[in-house]
């Protein structure tokens, strides 16, 4: 049985088109093996001996599918619509008797700049329970009709109320069709309390109806209050929807929502999180989560991290676009969600090494997988990530990025375990905590939200407890600072 | 030995694994990483080198640039400064954005112990002054070991040592 070497372009060797009949590849083959047969004048053994391998191949109906299907997948790694590197802190160890600490950065960057061409199909989800009256529910109205302006006619949208319970204001409908949006709005009143829950499967039964790869199928979640109970059940049918290409993103308005909840359901739900500290800014924030959605070029990135044996991923944390402590549910398999045009993604990774003699070691191996949206296919692709082990110390200079995002996330962390301690009842903890996230903000020139942190460290210390404002001000603030260059257009921090 | 390798965070005494680069517990930068580096280094952000000017003094100050001659007398280099703020002393760090104005790499910095952020000098009111900065081996004018952060004048014909590395300074007035 003949083998063969999806490497090799056995159309091109034999002249004919990857579509060529198994005739035209017969004759193609008999009118070379005469121009090159070792015996005629023009010979080359070279030529004809390839010639003969690649019409055993493509002359079998059978071993051709085969050879097809192998090079499909070549193919498709080679147009992956992204490239991905690694950076890590050292790449040599020195041989120690106790683990050491070494930090990867993981690069992806989007190649493609071109729309997929894909539709949405969104749900708005709106909160309209008694604290929304006014103007808070004039403007998310506003916005939701704003919306309208910038999706495209054959895009799919449908809107929700939810208080106690949820009421579909319109059905998942083309967006060309204005009147019935607005009328609905028009409608929209405010009263009774939040129950997420129940807005929520609303949201998600209305994208369902649509939900194909043919669109880009997102809920988007507008609330300004909390809810009782049922977020466990909430974030659970988050990841069932994630799981089916649905996704949740969640907006927090005001200063009564529960953070810690919308950022548990929007992981889980493949979204963002955004804190909106104003209803004014509601139809900005909107707007730019449309248009982001329409730069969506690849979805269901998962990254998993495979260790060398007594090698342990300590964290792992999403750098860029924006900060966050990623989701470990899944262990070593982190989810990454979407991949967005023109923003690159970069993941930190810290590993724990045991200790391990002098040589080269491969400490680990990295399996990026994502499924591009413009042609559906699913992506696999794979990396090592190698160090040196080395009996002598060698001053290596750190990568200025890894420095950079380092510092970030550490300013990011430290905040996130002061509310953790603040939760907790320790606020001695706490205040020690922000104290220090301030420094570091300080330090990196972020003077805003150092004075934010120092503020809280000061209502703490009086009153035991920090302000609502404050601390969404800090989170929002700090996960935002991943990139410099972009913190100004993509601030989680918006209409102050 | 176990314990040798640890690297104990200055601010809050925790030990981290080697290696580490931000402390586990109070999030305190630690260049050292472990027994890999051994200089302390306060700037946090790769891209700013720009340190805070001493206070303007009151009522009008004659801004002069001066230029400085720097002797390095373990290898014989010099090196002429025009100072017109201030220039750093130190080692150059690309990664950590430290880039002196007096680079003190290829005089054997390291081992001489000059740290990447040493000292600087400036001037005021047509003085010219030195200013430790926190330096883990310590600046030295004519043989006295200064305090960081304390302007120390520097006169002509100074002797000054940057850990263990001599230079010798003169200073031209325009």
């Amino acid at each position: 049985m003949a083998t063969f070497a999806p490497q090799e372009d056995y159309y091109a060797i034999l002249e004919v088109s990857s579509d060529a009949t198994t005739e035209e590849i017969r004759q193609s083959y008999q009118e070379l093996v005469r121009r090159y047969h070792p015996d005629s004048p023009k010979g080359n053994t070279y030529f004809f001996r390839k010639i003969r391998q690649a019409y055993q191949v493509l002359g079998e109906p059978s071993r051709r599918r085969a050879y097809d299907q192998q090079r499909r997948q070549r193919n498709s790694d080679s147009t992956l619509p992204f490239t991905w590197d690694t950076k890590l802190s050292r790449s040599t160890l020195p041989t120690l008797t106790t683990s050491q600490m070494l930090y990867t950065l993981v690069n992806i960057r989007p190649q493609s700049t071109e729309p997929v061409g894909k539709r949405l199909n969104l749900a708005l989800v709106i909160d309209c329970s008694a604290s929304m009256k006014g103007t808070p529910l004039h403007y998310v109205k506003m916005a939701a009709l704003d919306v309208l302006k910038f999706m495209h006619p054959n895009d799919i949208l449908a809107i929700i109320a939810f208080n106690d319970r949820a009421r579909v204001l319109t059905p998942s409908t083309p967006a060309r069709n204005r009147i019935a949006f607005s009328s609905a709005l028009a409608s929209l009143s405010s009263a009774g309390g939040t129950e997420i829950y129940q807005g929520l499967m609303a949201g998600l039964e209305q994208v369902r109806r649509y939900a194909s790869d043919e669109y880009i199928n997102h809920v988007l979640l507008l609330t300004d209050g909390r809810t009782y109970g049922d977020e466990d059940r909430a974030v659970f049918e988050a990841q069932q929807a994630y799981n089916q290409g649905i996704y949740i993103s969640a907006f927090g308005i005001g200063e009564e929502w529960n953070d810690k909840f919308l950022d548990d359901l929007a992981r889980a739900g493949g979204g963002i999180s955004q804190y909106i500290s104003s209803p004014s800014a509601v139809r900005k924030v909107l707007r730019e989560q449309i248009q982001e959605l329409n730069k969506s070029i690849a979805h269901k990135l998962r990254l998993h991290v495979k260790p060398a044996d007594g090698v342990q991923l300590q964290s792992a944390y999403r750098a860029a676009p924006y900060m966050e402590l990623l989701d470990r549910t899944l262990g070593n398999v982190l989810k990454l969600g979407r991949l967005v045009s023109e923003e690159p993604m970069a993941i930190l990774l810290e590993f724990i090494v045991p200790p391990r003699q002098a040589g080269p070691w491969k400490l680990a191996q990295l399996e990026l997988a994502a499924e591009d949206l413009g042609t559906g296919e699913k992506l696999i692709t794979r990396q090592e990530l190698k160090v040196n082990i080395a009996s002598e110390v060698v001053n290596e200079p750190l990568p200025p990025q890894l420095f950079n995002y380092l510092s970030r996330i550490n300013a990011f962390r430290l905040q996130e375990n002061a509310w953790r301690a603040l939760d907790a009842g320790d606020t001695k903890q706490a205040t020690s905590l922000l104290e220090a996230a301030a420094t570091q903000l300080f330090d990196m020139g972020y003077g805003e939200l150092a004075q934010a942190a120092m503020l809280e460290v000061g209502y703490i210390a009086r009153g035991g407890t920090s302000t609502g404002r404050g601390r969404k001000k800090l989170r929002y603030g700090t996960r935002s600072l991943s990139i410099p260059s972009i913190q100004q257009s993509r601030r989680g921090n918006h209409g102050n | 030995m176990e314990t040798k390798n640890r690297v104990i965070c200055p601010s809050c005494g925790a030990e981290n694994l080697p290696g580490t680069l931000f402390c586990v517990q109070c999030g305190t930068y630690l260049p050292s990483g472990g027994p890999l580096r051994t200089e302390p280094l306060p700037e946090q952000d790769g891209e700013e080198t720009y340190i805070k000017p001493v206070p303007e003094t009151m009522g009008k100050t004659t801004q002069r640039t001066m230029h400085l001659e720097i002797d390095i007398l373990d290898t014989g280099r010099k090196a002429i400064l025009s100072v017109e703020r201030e220039i750093l002393v130190g080692r150059l760090d690309t990664a950590h954005g430290i880039f002196p104005a007096l680079d003190l790499t290829a005089d054997g910095g390291l081992e001489q112990g000059v740290s990447r952020r040493h000292a600087r000098f400036y001037t005021r009111d047509g003085t010219c002054f030195v200013e430790d900065l926190d330096s883990t081996n310590g600046t030295f004018l004519n043989g006295e070991r200064l305090t960081p952060y304390l302007p120390y004048a520097v006169q002509d014909e100074d002797t000054i040592m940057f850990g263990t590395l001599h230079v010798k300074v003169h200073i031209y007035n325009e």
